[in-house]
């Protein structure tokens, strides 16, 4: 990726950003905008983007890490939410929506499709690359 | 099986050729950041890379990188 591509993304994160803090300040969710606040200020202060034709293959690794650690902390902890928010009570509704909690069991449907998803598309991308790095040759 | 441990005298040969790690990293096309950590060994540096390392203080690689196997207890 070209330094102009990344800035590009940086700027579209930016922008998500700003418009996270202002429908949530919209919606008077206070909390959210102030962590979308939170969120884009150490984005911005610690990831440095760099042109490809200076990218160190150090940085290049600790890149892939991260998006690694990113991803297995992400679905654990969607799974793990997925499963306390629609986990059922002996009535028949989930353990914590009970109540004004109703909404957390929807919460929980949707918890579930982006785990589902983000598992589906590991493996689509675990089946691309292996193939692009040659990991299905039939020769002996 | 014995847990395999890589060394490397990086140090060593950037001292005789009296390069400070910026140096050797802009040789190299590399942060100073590299350097420090294949140094200090907390960092393995990919194959062309090592290669390069050792083509540009003119020896084996196997001079440069050491592969030691230490038994597992």
């Amino acid at each position: 990726m070209t330094i102009k591509k990344y800035q590009r993304l940086k700027l579209m994160i930016v922008f998500l950003i700003l418009a996270i803090i202002t429908i949530s300040l919209i919606s008077k969710v206070y909390l959210l905008s102030f962590a979308a606040l939170v969120t884009g200020i150490l984005f911005s202060s610690l990831i440095r983007f760099q042109d490809d034709s200076s990218l160190d293959e150090r940085e290049q690794s600790i890149k892939e890490k991260s998006a690694n650690f990113t991803y297995a902390i992400f679905i654990s902890t969607l799974s793990l939410g997925t499963f306390l928010l629609m986990f059922p009570s002996v009535s028949g509704l989930s353990v914590f929506s009970k109540g004004e909690f109703l909404y957390l069991e929807s919460l929980g449907v949707v918890f579930a499709y982006l785990t589902l998803f983000l598992i589906i598309l590991y493996s689509i991308t675990y089946l691309f690359l292996n193939k692009k790095y040659g990991g299905n040759s039939d020769e002996k | 099986m014995g847990v395999i441990v890589m060394r490397n005298k990086l140090k060593i040969y950037r001292t005789i050729k009296n390069l400070t790690q910026e140096q050797l990293g802009d040789e190299l096309n590399v942060s100073r950041q590299t350097i420090i950590a294949i140094e200090s060994n907390k960092y393995l540096p990919s194959l062309p890379l090592a290669f390069k390392i050792a083509n540009f203080f003119e020896v084996k690689i196997e001079e440069i990188f050491i592969i030691n196997q230490k038994e597992e207890n």
